[in-house]
């Protein structure tokens, strides 16, 4: 979990039911609304929508996002392309899903990729820190905050 | 602003020190202790070491309390919460959500 790479989020979260019950939370806008985001989602290679949810302003995310349909394999796999509305921010991620049959359950795997190992809060952390810092301070954090 | 500033760079720059990261770790994996027994890992003067507590104690990483006659350090998460934040803004952001969607599938009916 604790890779180097910061421009990669990787997580990943058992749910005990199927894939093909997992699938339409991902895939029914009004399942989505519950969980996710409100937007106008439809299953279409292309289909582009807006999803709003709340902002994070110590990192520049407006809140709202122009999502598109990049790619999907019915039971299997999504790719969201999500860009920050907001003019200036050229944030351009992609939010792979990815559903594993597990026993009677799901393995849900998120990739969320695009960060920009540049922006000026990573940039000023790899001033301050040495070249082991991205994994070496990950791993710590990760070993802290996961205490019992 | 600028104070915040200060204070995240500090936080870093606390975190730079493998030395300093030793000690968080000790602390967490061994729960609070005096100053004593931390400075027992450390092939370092007793000034030296000092001094690295000191940083983390300004940085609220940890605390100090007096007991008796010793002195307890005891780990404080919060600033490393806010650290992990800031490294990987949206790990709460997806860990919330995957928390929703878990809730919204033990909601819904199996069939349909």
């Amino acid at each position: 979990m604790s890779d180097d790479d910061l421009t990669t989020l990787h997580l990943d979260q058992f749910l005990a039911h199927p894939p093909a019950k997992v699938w339409r939370a991902l895939t029914e806008p009004d399942l989505l609304a519950q969980w996710l985001m409100p937007g106008d989602f439809r299953l279409e290679v292309g289909h582009r929508y807006t999803m709003r949810a709340i902002p994070m302003p110590a990192t520049g995310f407006s809140g709202t996002i122009r999502a598109e349909v990049l790619a999907y394999e019915t039971g299997r796999m999504l790719k969201i392309g999500w860009r920050d509305a907001a003019p200036g921010n050229d944030a351009d991620w992609t939010i792979t899903w990815t559903l594993e049959p597990e026993g009677t359950g799901t393995r849900l795997f998120l990739l969320h990729e695009g960060f920009d190992p540049d922006d000026p809060l990573q940039r000023r952390a790899r001033s301050i820190m040495d070249g082991g810092w991205r994994s070496t301070v990950l791993r710590s954090l990760e070993a802290v905050l996961t205490s019992p | 602003m600028n104070t915040e500033r200060v204070s995240e760079d500090r936080i870093f720059a606390a975190l730079a020190s493998p030395v300093r990261r030793e000690v968080l770790r000790l602390l967490r994996e061994e729960g609070p202790q005096p100053v004593q027994r931390l400075a027992e890992h450390f092939a370092m003067t007793r000034p030296s070491f000092s001094e690295h507590l000191r940083v983390l104690r300004e940085t609220g990483l940890v605390t100090e309390n007096k007991v008796g006659r010793q002195r307890l350090y005891r780990l404080e998460a919060l600033p490393l919460n806010e650290v992990q934040q800031w490294l990987r803004p949206f790990e709460r952001f997806w860990r919330d959500r995957l928390t929703g969607l878990r809730d919204l599938l033990d909601q819904m009916d199996d069939e349909s």
